[in-house]
């Protein structure tokens, strides 16, 4: 191929997709185009943009986590329904990491210790978290949420919206994590050859462990933003997220123990959402439209990634 | 017979897996609901059961052709959904019917030529495929409703020969497979092909002349296919079309298969065992309903079960 061509494919497809988005809503409404407006449809992404972080980590140790929605839910209930009416912010905070800790350690173990499908095993964890939630709910709302977290979500420094530094503050740290911690080399050196690595004397099972329980961490973190988004709660919160967050790593370049992408390119796969779903508002297309082009983006990222390794 | 019936408990030379298992947890299960409940043993509510424990083994018994192959389908649950809504649409029977088939066929076709050809994961094309094909079906229907044609709902809801309908839907279901996967070169090739996957030898069935990307292209074909049938059989029983039905029904059908000895790793499974995992589930829901417990519950007991189930399946190769 082509050498021009081929620095041009090895850019991730998150860069070209946004803007690509850009430009459409540049010709289709340019008034949309206002740091202010564009700063509303960010900040609604950020619970997204942080989960991205743990799957982008779990997926470069050739992993998924899907029990994202599932932690996301059971947090939202234990904040909204006041089972809990005496617990400060901070306790909601211990309890939320708590939770994702434990889901975390609990796909980790059985991933890498009991060798069980990721997928299997982290969609069977949310399952059972929202049937859980559905039953003490009795498929309600449960309640509102504290007032406090709302206005925390709502600080902004000019146009740019407290959770959206936030996010960028977040994104920053894992980039920092992978470029320069013992840690980042093992992530990368599992998801290139995990025989390889394994032989090397990389503690293969303890890394993708690890990466487990921080993805189990970085959900809470995003239930926690999600929570501050709405005023009251619900049955359905965050279920759609952990797919949107695979199919935003796989548009930033980042596939099954590949990581070119880094960690802005997922970064930028999640702006395209947030743009995708600004230009489908403008263009009122609703919810299948939605759901047939969040498949239709997922397959032609992962077709891109398997025509390329396939040539090499 | 002794000897076949032994090797249902070994997990060494043979393909079947554990079906042995399943095979004493199904008849623990019928003891128990007989005993402890007056209900269960009566005539109305067994034909209730095996109408509904239908559609469920009707799917597994597709996922079957795709897990055999060390692959999974995700889609499992949007075919059911799709096919519900072509049925409900407003034409008539002898165009519908033949739709359903062929426009499920096309979507395994899909999924097996993007995966084998694209070299795209399995769980990654078919999720793809899972949300553009529920993305058509809520426009074809947004909401549940529409009319299915007459002769679906009589072929599921009336009786033959002193013989619920479903029976004999489960009869073709299972002799089809059988024929299938026991019967011809197609079943044999896909057991050799999970096989070598299985042992971390991709090449190994190549190597033996077998045509690996076309078998594995037709196993996901076969999925759908038997998916669009659970799909039918479920648009005769609710009598309309509904976007939702088939919602995590891959997962119901997954685990179904799994506890039937089927091994996610591919190579490993059989058609027993997979009926006897699809029966399980279907007395585990009966008897929950039985007890009054709450479909969440229930849904959350079936995730437990199958986290359980996988968990027991101990495999080399870590991750997806």
């Amino acid at each position: 191929m082509n050498p021009v061509l081929r620095r041009l494919a090895a850019v991730p497809p998150a860069y070209y997709v946004f803007a690509l988005l850009l430009l459409v809503l540049w010709i289709a409404r340019p008034n949309m185009l206002n740091p202010n407006v564009l700063g509303i449809f960010v900040r609604q992404v950020v619970p997204l943009g942080i989960l991205v972080l743990g799957q982008l980590l779990v997926m470069r140790v050739r992993s998924i986590d899907l029990s994202g929605g599932g932690v996301i839910l059971l947090i939202n209930y234990i904040i909204t329904s006041r089972t809990f009416p005496e617990a400060s912010g901070l306790m909601f905070i211990l309890m939320a990491l708590a939770i994702g800790g434990a889901v975390g350690l609990l796909n980790g173990y059985m991933v890498a210790k009991r060798r069980v499908s990721a997928v299997i095993v982290t969609l069977a964890v949310s399952i059972i978290l929202v049937g859980l939630v559905q039953f003490l709910s009795s498929g309600k709302p449960p309640g509102d949420v504290p007032k406090y977290m709302n206005e925390i979500f709502d600080i902004k420094y000019g146009p740019l919206p407290l959770p959206v530094l936030f996010w960028l503050g977040c994104t920053a740290l894992m980039w920092l994590a992978l470029q320069r911690s013992v840690y980042g080399r093992y992530v990368e050196a599992v998801g290139e050859n995990a025989e390889a690595a394994a032989f090397s004397g990389v503690p293969v099972e303890r890394t993708v462990v690890a990466a487990h329980v921080l993805a189990g961490l970085i959900a809470a973190v995003a239930a926690l933003v999600q929570t501050g988004s709405i005023a009251v709660g619900s049955v359905r919160v965050g279920l759609d997220l952990p797919i949107l967050a695979v199919a935003a790593t796989i548009l930033g370049g980042v596939v099954f123990g590949r990581g070119e992408g880094g960690v802005w390119g997922p970064f930028f796969g999640v702006l395209s959402f947030a743009l995708l779903f600004v230009v489908m508002t403008v263009f009122g297309i609703d919810d299948p439209g939605k759901l047939i082009a969040q498949g239709v983006i997922i397959l032609m990222a992962a077709i891109l990634y398997g025509w390329r390794s396939k040539r090499g | 017979m002794i000897a076949f019936l032994r090797s249902g408990f070994s997990t060494r030379r043979s393909r079947n897996g554990l079906w042995g298992v399943p095979l004493v947890i199904v008849v623990l299960l019928v003891a128990v609901l007989t005993l402890a409940t007056e209900q269960f043993a009566t005539r109305e509510n067994l034909f209730n059961l095996v109408a509904q424990a239908m559609p469920l083994l009707i799917a597994a018994i597709g996922q079957l052709f795709v897990i055999i192959v060390g692959g999974l389908d995700l889609s499992v649950g949007s075919v059911i959904s799709f096919s519900t809504a072509i049925l409900s649409l407003d034409a008539p029977a002898v165009v519908l019917i033949p739709a359903v088939f062929v426009l499920a066929g096309l979507v395994g076709l899909i999924n097996g030529l993007v995966i084998t050809r694209l070299n795209v994961h399995p769980i990654i094309a078919t999720l793809a495929m899972q949300y553009i094909l529920l993305g058509i079906t809520r426009i074809l229907r947004p909401v549940s409703g529409g009319d299915i044609p007459q002769i679906i709902i009589s072929a599921v809801q009336g009786s033959f020969l002193g013989l619920p309908m479903p029976v004999f839907w489960g009869v073709i279901a299972i002799g089809l497979a059988a024929k299938l996967l026991y019967g011809t070169r197609f079943g044999l090739h896909l057991f050799g092909i999970g096989g070598g996957v299985a042992a971390g030898m991709e090449d190994a069935a190549r190597n033996f002349g077998i045509r690996v990307d076309r078998n594995i292209v037709l196993a996901y074909v076969a999925c759908s296919l038997f998916a669009a049938l659970a799909g039918v059989f479920l648009a005769g029983r609710i009598v309309s079309g509904d976007p939702n039905v088939g919602l995590l029904f891959e997962l119901d059908a997954i685990t179904a298969a799994a506890i039937g000895g089927t091994q996610l790793s591919g190579g490993v499974g059989s058609l027993h065992g997979t009926v006897l995992g699809a029966v399980i589930l279907a007395l585990l829901a009966n008897g929950m309903n039985m007890a009054n417990i709450s479909p969440f519950v229930q849904t959350a007991i079936k995730g437990g079960l199958l986290l359980a189930i996988v968990g027991l399946q101990s495999r080399k190769k870590m991750g997806l």
